[in-house]
């Protein structure tokens, strides 16, 4: 049984989410919404992986096994980033990223 | 029949992941932005089911639409998103972030239009069992330092807000 949507297809999907991703982080001046934007990249590479995984043929499950992981350093991320944007915040009051630059040099 | 649907759904998941994935970056209102967010989640979860990979499809759907789009949700409740012009969500470095990104990509994109598959499907049967196997025997050391990371990511985010006394 072969598949009419080719590898490249799901990589192609892969890159593009990434890069939307890279873009929020470099232009959204919002804090919870570049965490947003990380997320959405780490899912993007998650994508890559699992295509990779099931269609290259040569890696059996281990693709898959990453994804796993990358979900719980995705989580512990997002755990940790928020808490750092909540104590940020309340330290003063701001979430934009263009007004925290206490540690600017 | 058959190998008709197959790429009329990729068709339609890809629209609606890069879609919602815009309209992430692009949305006015950050509610907006965190909903698209659990659908764009939700979407991929339909393209890991049409590359096989069930089980990643079911903890996609617990992890990131369940748990991590709440945890987003609440750090929007817990900051003040007060209404303000559009042209204020973005950053100063805008068009020099847009153009930067847009380089990035693509030649990224070009490498991965020019990958070619054998064409051929996994036997069928779900991930299910081979992921365990390969979790719970080559991967077992990995698998135990991610415990360890989550306890430590959890001790982390309680201390970080935790309000001194």
């Amino acid at each position: 049984m072969t598949s009419l949507v080719p590898l490249g297809a799901f990589i192609a999907i892969s890159a593009a989410l990434f890069f939307i991703g890279v873009a929020g982080v470099l232009v959204r001046r919002n804090a919870v919404v570049i965490l947003m934007c990380v997320e959405l990249m780490l899912n993007a590479a998650n994508l890559a992986f699992v295509a990779f995984s099931r269609r290259l043929g040569l890696l059996d499950e281990r693709g898959s096994v990453f994804v796993v992981f990358v979900f719980v350093v995705a989580a512990s991320e997002v755990a940790v980033g928020l808490a750092i944007v909540l104590a940020a915040y309340r330290n003063r009051p701001t979430v934009d990223v263009d007004q925290v630059h206490e540690m600017k040099g | 029949m058959l190998d008709v649907i197959e790429p009329i759904v990729f068709g339609l998941l890809s629209l609606m992941i890069l879609g919602s994935g815009l309209g992430v970056v692009l949305s006015g209102r950050i509610t907006t932005s965190a909903l698209l967010m659990a659908f764009t989640f939700l979407n991929m979860a339909g393209m890991f089911v049409l590359l096989g990979a069930e089980t990643i499809a079911a903890f996609q759907i617990l992890i990131y639409v369940g748990a991590i789009t709440v945890l987003i949700l609440y750090g929007v409740m817990f900051t003040p998103q007060a209404p303000r012009a559009y042209g204020l969500f973005f950053q100063k470095q805008t068009p020099a972030g847009a153009v930067l990104a847009a380089l990035a990509a693509l030649p990224v994109m070009a490498v991965g239009f020019a990958f070619r598959d054998s064409g051929t499907l996994p036997p069928r049967g779900g991930d299910l069992r081979p992921l365990a196997t390969s979790v719970f025997t080559d991967f077992a050391f990995p698998f135990e330092v991610a415990s360890v990371l989550l306890l430590a990511a959890m001790v982390g985010a309680i201390v970080l807000v935790k309000r001194d006394r």
